[in-house]
C-alpha cells in the first residue's frame, strides 16, 4: 500500500512539474506564431481532418494544397476544427474560436453550416466568410462556393457510352445518394446519362438511390442488384466509397467511380471518375482575401457566388484508363472543349451527337428538345441552357433515358 | 502472493482529495504520451486547453460564452438525472426528454414567436417543453410502478424514438413542416423569430444570456428541495428502499411519479434553453447531454454541489479541447473525448481506491482480515 501510495504522490509532484513548465513553453509558442505571413486560415469540417477518403478529405487536401501554393504554412496559419455537427449552435461556437484565434477568412465545408455563417457574416465584418454548397450570400465578406461536376459527369458518360457500344449492352447503372429529391444528385444522373446518350442513343441509365451520402454495405448491395437484376454492363456512382466500382470490378463489367481515381480499388473495371480539385477555388479565395484591404471587398473582389467548371479546373475527369473503348478519349477532348470555350452546355436545347472511328471521331451540335423522362420538354430544341439556380436548386426531374428503379 | 480487497472502515477527506488529484495527473500524464507520440509538447497543448483558448484570443468574451452554452444544459440535465437516481429510477433517457423538450419549443417559437412579445414567447417554450418531457417521464414512471416495467429499457428507447422524430422533422420536405426554412430546396432547420431567441445582459463584448443565472437559481432549488424539503426526504427513503417507505405509510405511486416527471421535466427545460440560445433546433441539438449527465451525477455521487463542479469541469474540458485542438492538425476532436474517457476512468479508480485497501494474503495462515471486515473481500 505504502508502494502504491508514493507511487501516487511522485505523479502528483510530476504533474505540478509540467504545469510549473506551462509558463516557459508558453511565452515561446506565442512568439513562434507571428513568423511569416501572418494570414490565418480557419476551416470547419464535417467530418475529421484525418481522413484518409471521402468529403473532408477532398476538402481538406484542397486547402493544404492552396496554402502550399501561396507560401503559407499549414502548421502556423491553418486552424481547423472538425466534426463540428450541423446545429446551429456548435457551428457558431467553431466560428468564434476560429474567429477568436485570429483567422481572416473562414470555409464551412457542409450545406448545414448555412444560417450560422450567414449569421456569423454580420456578426464579424472584418472575417471573410465562404459555404460551400450553400445558397446564402451577402455582398460583402460571405459568399458561397460550388463546382460545376455536371460537367465532368458528362464527359464519364461519354467513356461510359463507348464502353456499353463496346461490350453491346445498353443498360448501364448508376449508385446514387439521393435522387431527385437534390439538385446534385438529380443533376448528376442527368448530366451522366446525357453523356451517354451523345455516343449511344439506346442506352438506358438505371438509377438506384441508396437514400443516404454514404453507406458501404448499401452501395454495394445497389451495384449488385443494378449487375444482377438490371444486366448493367457500367455501373456509375455518387456516393462516398469504392464499393460500387469494387463490385463491378468482381462481376467482369465496367464502371466510373467519383471524387477519386478508383482504378486503385478497380483495376480491371475503372473508365473515369469525375473529380473535384477544391484546392482552385481556395486558392483564388485566399489570394483574394490576402491582397483586399479590407474584408468588405471579398464578394466584389472574387466576383459574387463562386461556380466554377471544367475551364476553371474546379471539376475534371481522372486519367482515362486502359479498359476505355478507344473512341473514348477523342470525344472525350472535343466535349471538354466546347465547354471549355463556353460554346455549349449540358442541359440546353442542343445535343452533342459523336461519331467515326477512332482517329477521325467527330461531333456534331443537334438542334433538339431537352425532354424529362414523362415527355415534358425541358428545353425546347435550340434554347440555350437552363440557370445556374436550376442546376444548384429545383432540378428534380430525370431527363430521357434515366429509369428509377428505387 | 494473493491479495484481498477490503473496504476502509473510515475514509479521510485528504486521503480523498490526494488520490483524486492523482487520478487527475496520471490522466494528464497518459494524455501527455498520447500528445507527445503525435509529436505535440503536451505543455502547450495542455495550457490552451485548461484557458480555454483565452490567452491572445480576439474575442475573449465570445470564448466564455460559448464555455457557458455547453455548461447550462450540461447542469440542469445531470441535476434532473440525479434527483431520478438518488431514487434508484434509472433515467437514461435524457437524450429523448431533451429532444422533446426541444422540440415542442420550437413549435411554440414558430407558431407564437411573431406575435406575441419576446419575454412571454420564452416563458412559453419553456412551459411546453417542460410539460412534454414531463409527460415522458410520467408515463414511464407510471409503467414502472404499477406494472413493474423496466425503466431503463422503456428511457433509452424513448432516446431513439425523439431522435428519429427529430430526424424526421428535418429531412422532410413538406407543406405542413413549418420547422423548415422555406427559401432552402434542401431542408433545413429554419430561425425561430427574433422575439423566440434567448436574451441576455450585454457587458461589453460578452453577453451573459438569462439561461445562465436561471440554471445557477435551479440547482440552488435542487439542492434545497433534497436537502430540507419533505418531498427531499421522501425520495431518499424511496431510494433507500421501498418497502421502508410503505411501511412507514409514504405513496411510493405518487412519489416516484412526481420525482420523475420533476426531473424529465427539467431537463425538457435544458432542451428550451438550448434551442432558445441557439435559436433553430438540429438532430445534434443535445450534444450528448443525456449521457454525460449520467456521467456527471454518477461521478458527483448525486451531490449538487459537486455535480455543479464537475459539470463545469466536464464543459472545461470539452470547450478547452476543441480551442486547443484548432491549432494542431495532428489532432481532431475525437481527442477530446479520448481525454475525458481517461479522466472518468482515472477518478474512478482513484475512487476506489479511496474506499478500498488491497491486503496481502499470507496464503499459509488463516485469512483473520476477512473475517473482520464482514467478508467483503474479493481476489485481485
Amino acid at each position: 500500500m505504502k508502494k502504491l501510495l508514493s507511487v501516487l504522490v511522485a505523479s502528483v509532484v510530476m504533474c505540478g512539474a509540467l504545469f510549473a513548465g506551462c509558463a516557459d513553453t508558453g511565452s515561446e509558442s506565442v512568439e513562434g506564431g507571428n513568423t511569416g505571413s501572418d494570414f490565418t486560415v480557419g476551416a470547419i469540417y464535417i467530418n475529421s481532418q484525418n481522413d484518409t477518403a471521402g468529403y473532408t478529405y477532398a476538402h481538406h487536401k484542397g486547402i493544404t494544397t492552396a496554402m502550399e501554393n501561396l507560401g503559407l504554412s499549414v502548421a502556423d496559419n491553418l486552424k481547423i476544427i472538425d466534426n463540428v455537427p450541423e446545429d446551429d449552435e456548435q457551428v457558431m461556437t467553431a466560428i468564434e474560436q476560429l474567429a477568436g484565434q485570429g483567422c481572416d477568412i473562414i470555409f464551412g465545408i457542409s450545406f448545414g453550416y448555412l444560417n450560422a455563417f450567414a449569421e456569423a457574416a454580420e456578426e464579424y465584418p472584418d472575417i471573410v466568410f465562404c459555404h460551400a454548397t450553400g445558397y446564402l450570400s451577402n455582398d460583402t465578406n460571405f459568399n458561397n462556393y460550388f463546382g460545376r461536376i455536371y460537367q465532368a459527369r458528362y464527359l464519364a458518360g461519354i467513356a461510359a457510352g463507348y464502353k456499353s457500344l463496346e461490350i453491346g449492352n445498353n443498360d448501364l447503372g448508376y449508385v446514387s445518394a439521393w435522387g431527385t429529391e437534390y439538385a446534385e444528385t438529380c443533376s448528376g444522373i442527368n448530366a451522366f446519362t446525357l453523356g451517354v446518350l451523345s455516343v449511344n442513343p439506346d442506352a438506358v441509365v438505371h438509377v438506384k438511390e441508396i437514400s443516404t451520402w454514404g453507406d458501404q454495405e448499401l452501395e454495394r448491395q445497389a451495384a449488385e442488384v443494378l449487375i444482377t437484376t438490371y444486366g448493367c454492363g457500367v455501373i456509375a456512382q455518387h456516393c462516398d466509397s469504392a464499393q460500387p466500382q469494387i463490385v463491378a470490378n468482381e462481376q467482369g463489367v465496367y464502371g466510373c467511380g467519383y471524387n477519386s481515381d478508383m482504378s486503385v480499388e478497380a483495376h480491371d473495371a475503372h473508365l473515369t471518375a469525375p473529380v473535384w480539385n477544391w484546392d482552385v477555388f481556395y486558392q483564388l479565395a485566399m489570394e483574394t482575401a490576402m491582397n483586399e484591404s479590407s474584408a468588405s471587398e471579398f464578394v466584389s473582389n472574387i466576383g459574387g457566388n463562386y461556380y466554377g467548371g471544367l475551364s476553371e479546373g474546379m471539376v475534371d475527369i481522372s486519367p482515362l484508363t486502359d479498359n476505355n473503348a478507344p473512341e473514348a478519349a477523342e470525344a472525350i477532348a472535343l466535349a471538354r472543349d466546347l465547354m471549355v470555350s463556353g460554346e455549349w452546355d449540358v442541359f440546353s436545347g442542343t445535343a452533342l451527337r459523336f461519331s467515326g472511328e477512332a482517329g477521325s471521331v467527330t461531333v456534331e451540335q443537334v438542334s433538339m428538345d431537352l425532354m424529362d423522362n414523362e415527355n415534358n420538354i425541358i428545353v425546347a430544341g435550340g434554347e440555350p441552357s437552363v440557370g445556374d439556380d436550376v442546376i444548384q436548386g429545383s432540378m428534380n426531374y430525370y431527363v430521357a433515358g434515366v429509369v428509377d428503379e428505387s | 502472493m494473493r491479495f484481498h480487497l477490503v473496504r476502509r472502515s473510515e475514509v479521510r477527506l485528504i486521503r480523498k482529495i490526494c488520490l483524486y488529484l492523482a487520478g487527475i495527473a496520471v490522466s494528464f500524464i497518459i494524455g501527455g504520451i498520447i500528445l507527445s507520440s503525435l509529436g505535440i509538447n503536451p505543455l502547450s497543448y495542455y495550457r490552451d486547453m485548461i484557458t480555454i483558448g483565452l490567452i491572445g484570443n480576439r474575442y475573449p468574451g465570445k470564448s466564455v460564452e460559448g464555455l457557458l452554452k455547453l455548461f447550462v444544459p450540461l447542469l440542469i440535465t445531470s441535476l434532473a438525472l440525479a434527483l431520478a437516481f438518488k431514487m434508484r429510477f434509472w433515467n437514461i433517457g435524457g437524450e429523448g426528454e431533451f429532444i422533446a423538450g426541444a422540440i415542442l419549443a420550437a413549435v411554440v417559437a414558430f407558431k407564437l414567436g411573431d406575435s406575441l412579445p419576446g419575454p412571454v414567447v420564452v416563458l412559453l417554450m419553456c412551459i411546453a417543453a417542460s410539460v412534454s418531457a414531463g409527460v415522458i417521464g410520467l408515463v414511464t414512471a407510471h409503467l414502472k410502478v404499477r406494472f413493474n416495467t423496466n425503466e431503463t429499457l422503456m428511457t433509452l428507447m424513448i432516446n431513439y424514438i425523439m431522435l428519429y422524430v427529430i430526424k424526421y422533422l428535418g429531412e422532410t420536405k413538406a407543406d405542413w413542416n413549418f420547422f423548415l426554412r422555406e427559401d432552402s430546396e434542401r431542408p433545413i432547420f429554419a430561425k425561430f423569430p427574433e422575439n423566440a431567441i434567448m436574451d441576455g445582459i450585454e457587458i461589453g463584448n460578452f453577453k451573459l444570456l438569462y439561461t445562465v443565472p436561471a440554471a445557477i437559481l435551479i440547482a440552488v432549488l435542487v439542492y434545497f428541495y433534497l436537502k430540507s424539503t419533505k418531498q427531499g426526504y421522501e425520495i431518499s427513503v424511496v431510494g433507500d428502499s421501498v418497502n421502508t417507505a410503505k411501511y412507514a405509510g409514504m405513496n411510493v405511486y405518487k412519489i416516484t411519479v412526481r420525482t420523475i416527471f420533476l426531473s424529465a421535466a427539467l431537463i425538457g427545460l435544458a432542451g428550451a434553453f438550448t434551442a432558445s440560445a441557439s435559436g433553430t433546433i438540429s438532430t445534434d441539438i443535445t450534444n450528448n447531454v443525456g449521457w454525460t449527465g449520467v456521467i456527471v451525477a454518477w461521478l458527483s455521487k448525486l451531490s449538487v454541489p459537486v455535480i455543479g463542479i464537475v459539470s463545469l469541469l466536464i464543459s472545461v474540458l470539452q470547450y478547452g479541447c476543441q480551442a486547443a485542438s484548432a491549432s494542431y492538425s495532428q489532432i481532431d476532436h475525437n481527442f477530446a473525448d479520448l481525454m475525458q474517457g481517461i479522466f472518468l476512468f482515472s477518478i474512478l479508480a482513484a475512487d476506489f481506491f479511496a474506499n478500498f485497501r488491497l491486503v496481502r494474503v499470507h496464503t499459509a495462515k488463516t485469512e483473520p482480515s476477512k473475517a473482520s471486515d464482514g467478508g467483503s473481500g474479493k481476489d485481485v
